[in-house]
């Protein structure tokens, strides 16, 4: 693992539940990586499939999105209609040969800061190991 | 008399130098010119200054006229440091017409143009052919003759000299262009820019004799070119023949630099037809062309456009149905702008005639 | 399966056309949607017509397809549908990207009656207007032997070929002597062999025999087809290269049928950013090209209809640098339709899957969480 390498990791939160999660975390001071940086859009639902991809090909190393557990959604079903997204952006990632692994999925409730902090950390390491996202130096996209 | 900058190469390597040493004593933060990586040419932005080496800014290759791109990083906001652009020279006057249009900012640019050769049609250009072209290209220019497989619409232009460029470089009615590099400075930011280079300025007389002979030739093919496909002629009928095959794609409005509504008109709910439409049309005729409006959004985008177009030819290029578009579009235009005596990119603060009007003008047109 | 026999004495285009003038004739339909040749005679184009004389410059199967059927349909009843009711004549992937527009609410087959017929591929556009009688001839080939050279890349490998979602089915294959079938699909089509007292109660295996076999063949081609072009476009590398003649021109998603946005998202405004924004990318990167934002384009497209993708090949007819762009996303568009068991246009009942969910489903996507990540990396 290349220790100086710090990925740049986009870590997309649902107002409700994601972003809950991240406020139980600090509720707790609990601490994930700095390079980590969350965004919080309204439901995992209203995350459009270009605003994820446009993160991966400007230079993120890896795209994380969480928001509530099935049945939880605010929305009734924004996550299930999210998780659909998700698996036609990896489907088609991984059909072309572009590293669909850069992309996770996982539902975190309002009152699992413990849970937020360990996918920021755990998806940090794993993007360290995968090492930098090569499309963020190509000139030609 | 005018100042000119030499630098000792040949005319590509030359100006190649002159970007590289400006982008590295920092007078400018970017230059946008053509790039040739992996064979494949294109457009780009180079911050780089090693990259230089790859580009070649006098490639007779137009991907999509640059005014377009221009006009999409300058349409928010100007520039706010300088950038160098090296295009072709109905590539600033369509961004002229744009920027006449509110479309974008001419802030902070640094004007790069040539005498201009013209340029192959985008398919000479797939998967790097143009680069088994390119000698024979440069011959030519040497020779000071059109190549016939130029665009159409190059073969008969003759605003082949830019306007409204900080520096002019020497290419076509230059026999020179592989001994010298020759570059009129027309600015006082190239003089500042030139002297920043270590080439040498001099005052130098421009001989114009071959860029009159080719201005001649180019005029020659022109009317040739029209009457050949008897364009004055044409009618409806004639339109219906030549637009019988398009496919209502638009390609050539959205190719097109001066078409610049991000919506158009012939693409929005006003010009689609409703189910009553259909039902009178039939009744009517006994049949309709679905999609309809073929031939009325060629003619609505002539009369949309026809004032500021440049005859660069980006809408033949694209059309998929290989119909001779710029052909139409240059002699109509041409008739238009002739009424109007306007060359569209030619002076920046001249208003554009359909913006402005004169109380006494046109009684003819009055009944 | 059951149809009719329909009896050809000479020319089977012409037939049918007179079949039709006479669904016209006694009033059946109030107009026909069909190709014809334009004045020209260089190429064809969809007219809606009543005037029965006007079939005669109809042509059923048209060598080549400038404009998706599907456009076309949209374009006649996306404001709604016309008193009349209306025959629509189109080839398989014509019907079925009418179908998947119909679920999106850009067409409304209330009134029409769609016709498909077996199709035998068609010609690039740009191979036929070089030279159209040639192009002409070249189809009269591919026509007679169903295994042709010249037919656009998708065609070749095109399992589809046949009876999708219409209400009527005009069957070539197999038929002896030349002969036709008309196989109804739905109520319309009963309807309309109904009114004219046509029996469709014949055995069809005939038919059902050959479409079977080649559809297993078409299955062997397209499988090796999959496995070259991946080796040609997987990968970073490869993938850029393939796109790297692209204009960004947006023409192959002006043109298909499924990309229905009167504005794309990738012309809106949303992608026009501030200069100092395109400046920094530069920077970063030491370059970047220009039109911007090619790849994304590309995939941002897919992400957004490749599911209902009827791998019509509309998209590579139209573009200006002949790039195999819809090879790319009928490639891809098999693997994200399979994830969801999906056939673009085959019932107007499932729906699209980018509009609907389902609870337990693709669970492979999902990261489950390790209660004790935190705690092992200590
Ligand atoms: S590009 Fe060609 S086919 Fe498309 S609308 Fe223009 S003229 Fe017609
Ligand atoms: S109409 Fe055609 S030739 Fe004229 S400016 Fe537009 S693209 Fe260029
Ligand atoms: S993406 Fe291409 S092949 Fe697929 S439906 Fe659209 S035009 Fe047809
Ligand atoms: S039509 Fe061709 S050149 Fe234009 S954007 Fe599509 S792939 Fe690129
Ligand atoms: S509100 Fe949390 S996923 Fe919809």
């Amino acid at each position: 693992m290349n220790d100086s390498f710090k990925p740049k990791i986009i870590y997309f939160l649902c107002s409700w539940c994601g972003t809950g999660g991240s406020e139980t975390a600090s509720a707790f001071g609990l601490h994930y990586p700095e390079n980590v940086l969350p965004f919080r859009v309204n439901c995992t639902g209203s995350l459009s499939t270009v605003y994820i991809l446009r993160a991966f090909l400007e230079g993120a190393d890896g795209v994380v999105i969480s928001g509530c557990h099935p049945g939880d959604c605010h929305y009734n079903n924004g996550n299930f209609r999210a998780r659909r997204r998700v698996a036609i952006i990896k489907s088609i990632l991984d059909t072309l040969g572009l590293e669909p692994e850069r992309i996770w999925f996982r539902y975190v409730a309002h009152g699992e800061g413990k849970r937020f902090v360990d996918t920021a950390a755990e998806f940090n390491d794993y993007i360290k190991k995968l090492g930098p996202n090569p499309l963020k130096t190509r000139r030609d996209i | 008399m005018s100042k000119t900058l030499y630098i000792d190469e040949n005319v590509n390597d030359g100006i190649k130098k002159f970007l590289r040493c400006i982008l590295e004593n920092g007078k400018v933060k970017g230059v946008l010119t053509l790039i040739n990586e992996g064979e494949k040419i294109a457009y780009s932005l180079i911050s780089n200054p090693e990259l230089i080496k790859y580009t070649v800014p006098l490639y007779p290759i137009m991907p999509l006229n640059a005014a377009r791109s221009l006009s999409h990083i300058t349409l928010s906001e100007p520039i706010s440091e300088p950038i160098a652009v090296v295009i072709k020279p109905c590539e600033i006057r369509a961004f002229i017409e744009l920027v006449k249009r509110s479309q974008g900012s001419v802030e902070n640019i640094f004007f790069i143009s040539f005498t201009c050769g013209g340029v192959y049609p985008i398919k000479m250009n797939v998967n790097g052919k143009i680069n088994e072209k390119i000698d024979n290209f440069w011959r030519l220019i040497e020779k000071n003759e059109i190549d016939a497989d130029l665009r159409a619409s190059c073969k008969v232009c003759k605003e082949f000299i830019p306007y409204n460029t900080d520096m002019t470089i020497f290419l076509a009615g230059n026999k020179e262009i592989n001994n010298q590099c020759r570059i009129f400075l027309n600015t006082d930011r190239a003089e500042d820019f030139a002297e920043s280079t270590d080439g040498n300025i001099v005052q130098d007389k421009i001989n114009t004799e071959l860029i009159d002979e080719l201005k001649v030739k180019r005029l020659e093919e022109r009317k040739k070119l029209f009457e050949d496909k008897k364009i004055e002629k044409l009618g409806l009928e004639g339109l219906i023949d030549i637009f019988g095959r398009c496919i209502s794609c638009h390609a050539c409005g959205n190719a097109c630099p001066i078409c610049y509504c991000s919506l158009c008109y012939f693409d929005s709910q006003e010009s689609e037809y409703k189910p009553v439409d259909y039902e009178s049309e039939l009744e009517k005729r006994g049949a309709i062309r679905v999609p309809p409006n073929t031939v009325t959004y060629q003619v609505g985008r002539l009369i949309h456009v026809g004032i500021s177009c440049v005859g660069c030819g980006c809408c033949e290029d694209v059309c998929p149905s290989e119909i001779q578009l710029s052909t139409i579009f240059i002699k109509g235009s041409e008739s238009i702008q002739e009424k109007f005596n306007y060359i569209p990119g030619k002076n920046p603060e001249e208003l554009i005639p359909i913006s402005t009007f004169d109380i006494k003008e046109f009684p003819e047109v009055e009944t | 399966m059951r149809g009719a026999i329909f009896k050809i004495e000479k020319d089977f285009d012409k037939e049918i056309r007179n079949f039709l003038k006479k669904t016209i004739v006694k009033k059946f339909f109030g107009a026909i949607l069909i190709p014809c040749k334009v004045p020209a005679n260089d190429s064809y184009a969809y007219l809606l017509i009543r005037d029965e004389a006007l079939i005669e410059k109809a042509s059923i199967l048209p060598p080549v397809m400038p404009i998706q059927g599907g456009r076309v349909l949209k374009s006649f009843t996306r404001l709604g549908k016309i008193d009349a009711k209306v025959a629509v004549i189109m080839r398989p992937c014509e019907i079925r990207a009418s179908i998947e527009l119909s679920k999106l609410e850009q067409v409304d087959l209330t009134n029409v009656t769609l016709i498909s017929v077996d199709c035998p591929g068609v010609i690039p556009l740009s191979d036929y207007l070089e030279d159209p009688v040639k192009g002409t001839d070249t189809f009269k080939e591919a026509f007679k032997t169903w295994e042709s050279d010249s037919v656009r890349e998708l065609c070749k490998v095109c399992y589809n070929f046949t009876l999708t979602g219409s209400d009527l089915h005009i069957g070539i294959l197999g038929s002896e002597q030349g002969n036709l079938f008309l196989i109804p699909v739905s109520e319309k089509g009963r309807n309309l062999l109904d009114f004219f007292n046509i029996n469709y109660e014949n055995d069809i295996s005939s038919w059902e025999n050959i479409v079977k076999k080649k559809e297993d063949e078409r299955k062997i081609k397209r499988k090796e087809f999959r496995e070259n072009l991946r080796q040609e476009i997987e990968g970073i590398d490869n993938l850029l290269k393939t796109f790297s003649d692209c204009l960004n021109c947006h023409n192959c998603m002006r043109v298909c049928p499924i990309c229905y946005c009167r504005q794309c998202f990738f012309d809106s405004d949303a992608l026009n950013l501030p200069s100092t924004n395109y400046i920094k990318r530069a920077e970063n990167r030491g370059s970047i090209k220009f039109p911007p934002e090619t790849l994304l384009f590309h995939l941002g497209r897919m992400s957004h209809m490749i599911t209902s993708c009827v791998s019509c090949g509309s998209c590579e007819d139209a573009c200006p640098v002949s790039l195999p762009i819809s090879r790319v996303f009928s490639f891809v568009a098999e693997n994200v339709q399979n994830l969801f068991n999906y056939v673009p246009g085959m019932s107007v009942k499932d729906p699209v899957p980018t509009i609907t969910y389902e609870e337990e489903e693709l669970k492979e996507f999902e990261n489950p969480y390790i209660e004790t990540y935190n705690i092992q990396r200590m």
